[in-house]
């Protein structure tokens, strides 16, 4: 009923955990059978190891939260030898995220990440807003995207989706781009560079001034973005946003989401994704519908 | 474990010091804690509140009123229900701990040390807790036959100062500590240079408590561990305690 295909990938359901949100998977493995979602996104990874930014990593906001993670991770390589093997048995489909420092980094890591068995859809992560050398500077402009997008392509031996930044000059042009440099889906959005202040020592909160706001009080902008882009490519959407229950992943489905990835909900009850699934499973059966495609993209290409 | 659970008690100690019991089958060990939340989404995320005790079927929770959530939490009432995901994280390490041990404490870090004091039987425990002005969290020390050592900051009972003040390392086989980050440094320093072993729970602003997000990073010398999976108790000179 929830099957879903994406790029040719078959997942058991549209719910994917968001990437820096889930681990490798098995640090939720004791609250719920996480076989039960669609797919996982790894850890945003990189060929070299990193290790983060420095200072306060987390802010709560009304309705959301900032991050200034900044891409720690343990390198490919690392993630290959002891990671995958174990994410694996999980059972699920597995999307390993791939960031990087400069075109060289990102060409590198995908060739490696994509030949590995076992690693199902890339996700290349050029919407990270964290770090500053890498990562969003390659998600905000058109060209610069389209290059890197088309550099990854020649090299990855899987389906390749490009997880864009809500910080694009123009979200609707950036995945019409990287659909023409040989995207086979996008994923959006990313979170929202913003600032929060320290009022008492007068300083940003983050080292890093800047800081990546997600949670529900994005969730319509990203929804927003999502139909624009949905109407303007033919390639897979895959949804990212806000999304904390099944009506708001049936949202973004009905924007023309082909799946939804899932990640601050988690924060808020490590369960959130399976709830997801059982309600989207409930809106099936009573409305009568044998598969989701019925209602995705459904408010037609017309403004 | 993730679950909704009753709260069977909950008493106000202090000003802003609340002990918050509740009736859940999971318990935990000394050191650990629970991500808490009696609210929907706002506050967005859960609150990490260490283990105090544990009894039959019930783990209590000493916690301090900061901001909106633990302000939200003082509104419970027995019967009322809460949501807890845990117990999480490494706790103290009790096993080898042996004859005169020391619990150092600051302010609402003494939360841990009743439940700490509890599964060290064989040893002769003296908590040290500092505070500023409010004492709090002690009157069950003196039950147990713990030596307890007071400092405060305004010298209202106890010392006037702070517990490292009063706090004599070599006196001790190994220390355990939980406080405010400076305070915990001045403790590993002193340890550190007294040749007594120390284990310290930090504190960290956290998100995922599992281990999957990252947030609660801490600088140590094998790199950035995460407070809340590797931690959230730590060999003291493991610890790189300026960053």
């Amino acid at each position: 009923m929830l099957e879903t295909k994406l790029c040719g990938v078959t997942l058991k359901n549209p719910v994917i955990a968001a990437s820096g949100t889930f681990g490798f998977g098995a640090e939720y493995g004791d609250f719920f059978g996480v076989g039960r979602l669609g797919g996982i996104c790894t850890k945003g990874l990189t060929l070299l190891p990193r290790q983060g930014n420095t200072g306060l990593r987390v802010w709560e906001t009304a309705a959301g939260m900032m991050n200034s993670v900044g891409l720690q991770n343990p390198g490919i390589p690392t993630f290959l030898e002891r990671e995958l093997p174990r994410m694996r048995t999980l059972g699920t489909a597995i999307i390993a995220n791939v960031g990087g420092g400069d075109p060289e980094e990102y060409v590198e890591g995908v060739r490696l990440v994509s030949r590995a068995e076992g690693v199902d859809i890339v996700e290349l992560n050029i919407s990270c807003p964290n770090v500053r050398e890498g990562g969003m500077a390659f998600g905000i402009k058109c060209d610069v995207a389209a290059s890197v997008v088309a550099a990854v392509r020649r090299v990855c031996s899987k389906p390749l989706m490009v997880k864009l930044s809500p910080n694009a000059e123009d979200i609707t042009a950036m995945a019409i781009a990287c659909e023409r440099a040989g995207a086979d889906a996008v994923s959006l959005v990313n979170t929202f560079k913003a600032l929060a202040i320290d009022i008492g020592a007068r300083k940003p909160i983050f080292d890093n001034m800047t800081a990546g706001l997600s949670g529900p009080c994005i969730k319509p902008i990203a929804l927003r973005m999502v139909w624009e882009v949905a109407r303007a490519v033919h390639i897979p959407v895959v949804g990212i946003g806000g999304i904390t229950t099944w009506q708001d992943a049936l949202e973004f489905i009905m924007a023309g989401a082909t799946a939804v990835q899932v990640g601050t909900a988690t924060f808020v009850q490590p369960t959130a994704m399976q709830g997801i699934v059982d309600g989207l499973e409930r809106y099936c059966t009573t409305e009568h519908l044998t598969s989701l495609s019925t209602v995705c993209n459904i408010l037609g290409r017309e403004t | 474990m993730f679950a909704t659970v009753p709260v069977r008690s909950h008493e106000q100690l202090t000003r802003d010091v609340w002990r918050l019991t509740v009736e859940t089958p999971a318990a935990g060990g000394p050191g650990q804690f629970y991500l808490v939340r009696a609210w929907g989404n706002d506050p967005l995320l859960s609150r990490p509140l260490s283990i105090h005790d544990v009894g039959p079927g019930t783990v209590s929770f000493l916690y301090q009123v900061r901001g909106k959530g633990t302000e939200l939490l003082t509104q419970l009432a027995p019967g009322d229900t809460l949501t807890v995901t845990g117990p999480l994280g490494n706790g103290f390490c009790t096993e080898g701990l042996h004859k005169n041990i020391a619990i150092v404490t600051g302010g609402i870090g003494v939360a841990p040390a009743l439940y700490l004091v509890r599964s060290l039987p064989g040893c002769r425990v003296t908590v040290v807790a500092g505070f500023r002005h409010d004492v709090y969290g002690l009157s069950e020390f003196r039950l147990l036959g713990t030596d307890v050592l007071v400092a405060t900051e305004d010298g209202c009972e106890g010392a006037k100062g702070l517990c490292t003040d009063i706090f004599n390392p070599a006196a001790f086989d190994a220390v355990l500590t939980c406080g405010p980050t400076p305070m915990m440094a001045r403790v590993a320093r002193m340890c550190g240079e007294a040749g007594v072993p120390c284990q310290a729970s930090l504190e960290a602003h956290m998100a995922c408590g599992v281990g999957a997000c990252l947030v609660c990073a801490c600088a140590t010398l094998s790199g950035n561990k995460r407070v809340c999976a590797d931690g959230p108790v730590f060999d003291s000179t493991e610890v790189i305690w300026h960053a």
